[in-house]
C-alpha cells in the first residue's frame, strides 16, 4: 500500500490550493451576498485546464486521473463551495456522460468545447415527482418524423442557465420495457432548441453563486441522434454517473470541511477569554481534534473510492460511504466552527456562517443521506 | 533565439527552518520549491519566448539530486527542458562557486539571454547574476523591472530609480536579473502540470562542466556563516488606552512619523 500522491497529483493539488487561496476565498462573502454567477472566474478557470481535468487531451482536457479532479475539486472548495459545485456539476454531471457514453462524433461536438472550459453543461434528473426516486421520471419523449418530441418538467438543475451554457442533457421516458419498466433514455437538448424553456435561477439558502434552475419541455423537438450513447440506457448510465459524482462530492464536502476547520483553529487561538486564548480551554482542543480526524478519515474515503474506480473495480458502496461520511462531516465541522466562533459565528462577517449554510444541500445533492445509506444497505 | 532561466531551490517560506551544526541550513525535500523570486524569472522567460517565436527556454538549476522535482513544477509552468547541475562535491557551495558553476553551464548549454532572480528567499545574498557574469566575461543588466529584446541583438531594461527609472542597454548574449515588478508569474495550467514530466531534464555532474571538484563546494568557500539568530518577531508597538487624549496622541505620533 502507497499513499504518497503522484508528482502529478501534488502539482495539481498545489497549484488549485494557491489559486483557491489567492482568487476565490477574498470573493466568496461578496459572491454569496449578491449570488451572482462569477464568469471572470469561471473563464480563469477554464483556461488553466480545470473545468476539463479527467478528458484525455485529444478531446480538449488536461489527461489527469480521476483522483487528481477530486483532489482539485477539494482545493477549489476550500476556496468556495459555490465554485466547487459549479465546477463539479460542468465535469462530473455535464461533460463525462459525454465521455462515458457519447459516439466519436458527439465528443467531438459537445466533449471537447465542455473540456475547454469554452462551455458549461448541466445535466437534468431530477422531476418535481421524481427526486430520490429518481427513476419515476415523468419526463417523456416520443420519436416522430425523425425528432424526439419532449414534455415534461425538471427542477433544481445546475448550471443550467449561465451565459455560458450550451445545453442539458435529461433523462426522459421513450416507452416500456418488455419486463414492463419505463425505457429511459439520455437525451441532449442544447440551449435554444424551441420549446425548451429555462426558468428563472431559484433563490436559495446556501451554493448562493452557483446556477440551479427549473426547466420545462414543451413539444421540445431534438434530432434522433441526439440520444446519448443508447435508446433504453439512460437509467444504468445515471447511476454510473452519481456514482462518479458521489466521490466528487465527497471531496468537495472535504474541502468544505477543511475551511470550516482552519477559520475555527485560526480564531481559537486569536479568541481571548478568561485572559487567554480559548484554544487552550481542553473543550476546544477536543472539537478542534475530532473535526481535525473526521476530515482526515473522509479524506482517506473519497481517496479510496476514486483510487477504485481508477483500478477498474466496483465502488458504488464506498462512493456512497464517501459521500455520506464527507458531507455530514462537514455538517459537523461548519457547526463546530460555528461554535467555536460563539456569537460572532452566527453574523455574516465571518466565513463560518456561510460555511453552515453551504454545508446542508451536500446531505441533499446527488442523492441525500438517507439515500446514501440505503445504497452501502444493498450492498452488505 | 536560446534562453535560460536560472532558478534556485529553497526552502518554502512557510516551512520550518534550522541549521546544522556547520551553521548550513538544512534542507528537507518535503519543503522544497523553486525560489519565490525565480518564479518571475520563468515568467520573462516565457513572455519572452512568447515574443519571439522559435526561441526555446532551458530551466537551469544548480542543487541537490532531488531538485529534479522543483524542476518540474518550473517546467509545469512552461519551457522546453530543465538541465540540474548535481554532485556530491556541490555540498557547501558560497555564492561565488554557485556562480562558477552556472558560468560553466551556461556556456555548455549555450544561450543568448540568461535571466535570474534579484535574490534567492533563503540567502537573499543577491550576488550570483552578477559573479556569473563575471566568470563569463559577459554584461549583466541587474535589477530589470522591464526589458525589451530589439531585433536578435540587443537587450534593453528599465530599473526603478528614486524617480522614475534607468535604461540600461547590453548586446546580446547578455545576462538579466528581474525584480517582482517586471510581471505577473502564471499559474502552472493542468495541461502544463501533466506535460511537464515528458519534457526532457538533463542531469550534468561537474565532470560534465569540466569543473575541478576542488574549485567548487564547502573546501572553496570563501563565505562562511559564523553563527545565526532568530529574527525577534516582538514589535514594539505602542499602546495608548482610554479615551484621556489617546487620539491626540495617536495624531500626533503620526505628524511626527510624517504621515499626516
Ligand atoms: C442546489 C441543488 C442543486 C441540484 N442540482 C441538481 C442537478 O444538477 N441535476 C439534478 O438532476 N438534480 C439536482 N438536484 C436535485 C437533488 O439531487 C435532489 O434534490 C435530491 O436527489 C433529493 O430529491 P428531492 O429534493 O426530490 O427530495 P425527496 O426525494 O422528496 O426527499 C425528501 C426526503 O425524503 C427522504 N426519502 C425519500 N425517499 C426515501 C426512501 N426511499 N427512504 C428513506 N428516505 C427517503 C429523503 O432522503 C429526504 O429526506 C439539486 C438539488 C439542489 C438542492
Amino acid at each position: 500500500m502507497d499513499f504518497t500522491l503522484s508528482a502529478e497529483q501534488q502539482m495539481i493539488r498545489d497549484m488549485c490550493r494557491e489559486f483557491a487561496e489567492a482568487e476565490i476565498k477574498p470573493r466568496a462573502e461578496e459572491m454569496d451576498r449578491g449570488a451572482a454567477f462569477p464568469y471572470d472566474l469561471i473563464h480563469k478557470m477554464a483556461d488553466l485546464g480545470l473545468l476539463g481535468l479527467p478528458f484525455p487531451e485529444e478531446f480538449g482536457g488536461a489527461g489527469a486521473d480521476f483522483l487528481s479532479y477530486c483532489i482539485a475539486l477539494e482545493e477549489i472548495g476550500r476556496g468556495d463551495a459555490s465554485v466547487g459545485i459549479t465546477m463539479e456539476a460542468h465535469t462530473s454531471l455535464g461533460a463525462t456522460p459525454f465521455f462515458l457514453y457519447g459516439t466519436e462524433e458527439q465528443k467531438h461536438e459537445y466533449l471537447v468545447p465542455l473540456a475547454r472550459g469554452e462551455q458549461l453543461w448541466a445535466f437534468g434528473l431530477t422531476e418535481p415527482g421524481a427526486g430520490s426516486d429518481s427513476g419515476g421520471t415523468q419526463t417523456h419523449a416520443e420519436l416522430r418524423g425523425g425528432a424526439w418530441h419532449i414534455n415534461g418538467a425538471k427542477n433544481f438543475i445546475t448550471n443550467a442557465g449561465t451565459e455560458m451554457t450550451g445545453g442539458v442533457t435529461i433523462t426522459a421516458v421513450t416507452g416500456m420495457q418488455a419486463d414492463g419498466h419505463k425505457e429511459i433514455t439520455n437525451l441532449i437538448v442544447p440551449k435554444g432548441t424551441p420549446g425548451y424553456i429555462i426558468g428563472n435561477a431559484y433563490h436559495k439558502m446556501g451554493w448562493r453563486a452557483s446556477d440551479t434552475r427549473p426547466l420545462s419541455f414543451e413539444d421540445c423537438r431534438v434530432p434522433e441522434g441526439n440520444v446519448l450513447g443508447r435508446r433504453g440506457d439512460g437509467f444504468r448510465q445515471f447511476m454510473h454517473i452519481l456514482d462518479l459524482g458521489r466521490v466528487a462530492i465527497g471531496a468537495l464536502s472535504v474541502g468544505l470541511a477543511q475551511a470550516a476547520f482552519d477559520e475555527a483553529r485560526t480564531y481559537a487561538g486569536e479568541r481571548q477569554q478568561f485572559g487567554k486564548p480559548i484554544a487552550t480551554f481542553q473543550a476546544i482542543q477536543f472539537k478542534l481534534a475530532d473535526m481535525a480526524m473526521e476530515i482526515e478519515l473522509a479524506r482517506l474515503m473519497y481517496y479510496k473510492a476514486a483510487w477504485l474506480h481508477m483500478q477498474g473495480q466496483p465502488f458504488t458502496k464506498e462512493a456512497s460511504m464517501a459521500k455520506l461520511f464527507a458531507s455530514e462531516t462537514a455538517k459537523r465541522a461548519a457547526d463546530q466552527a460555528v461554535q467555536i466562533h460563539g456569537g460572532y459565528g452566527f453574523m455574516d462577517e465571518y466565513p463560518v456562517s456561510r460555511f453552515w449554510r453551504n454545508v446542508k444541500v451536500h446531505e441533499i445533492g446527488e442523492g441525500t443521506s438517507e439515500v446514501q445509506r440505503a445504497i452501502i444497505a444493498k450492498h452488505l | 533565439m536560446n534562453i535560460v532561466a536560472c532558478i534556485k531551490e529553497t526552502p518554502s517560506t512557510t516551512a520550518e527552518k534550522s541549521f546544522g551544526p556547520d551553521m548550513r541550513l538544512e534542507r528537507r525535500k518535503e519543503d522544497a520549491i523553486p525560489n519565490p523570486f525565480d518564479e518571475y524569472t520563468i515568467e520573462e522567460a516565457l513572455r519572452q519566448q512568447e515574443k519571439h517565436a522559435g526561441s526555446t527556454v532551458t530551466i537551469l538549476c544548480m542543487g541537490p539530486a532531488t531538485a529534479t522535482d522543483t524542476l518540474r513544477k518550473a517546467l509545469a509552468m512552461g519551457g522546453d527542458r530543465a538541465v540540474l547541475v548535481s554532485d556530491s562535491a556541490l555540498a557547501g557551495s558560497d555564492a561565488i562557486g554557485t556562480a562558477r558553476v552556472l558560468a560553466a553551464a551556461l556556456q555548455k548549454i549555450g544561450f543568448d539571454l540568461a535571466l535570474f532572480g534579484s535574490a534567492a528567499a533563503d540567502a537573499y545574498g543577491g550576488v550570483v547574476p552578477s559573479a556569473t557574469a563575471e566568470f563569463l566575461g559577459l554584461p549583466l543588466l541587474s535589477y530589470a523591472s522591464k526589458l525589451d529584446l530589439s531585433g536578435d541583438s540587443t537587450a534593453r531594461i528599465q530599473r526603478a530609480a528614486e524617480i522614475g527609472y534607468n535604461e540600461a542597454e547590453a548586446p546580446l548574449p547578455a545576462l538579466v536579473s528581474v525584480v517582482k515588478s517586471i510581471n505577473e508569474p502564471r499559474y502552472p495550467s493542468m495541461k502544463g502540470i501533466m506535460a511537464s514530466k515528458k519534457k526532457p531534464l538533463d542531469t550534468f555532474s561537474l565532470a560534465d562542466l569540466g569543473l575541478d571538484p576542488s574549485s567548487v563546494g564547502g573546501a572553496a568557500a570563501r563565505e562562511r556563516a559564523i553563527s545565526s539568530e532568530k529574527v525577534s518577531t516582538q514589535r514594539k508597538g505602542e499602546m495608548y488606552q482610554g479615551n484621556e487624549g489617546a487620539a491626540d496622541r495617536v495624531v500626533a505620533f503620526l505628524i511626527e512619523q510624517k504621515v499626516l
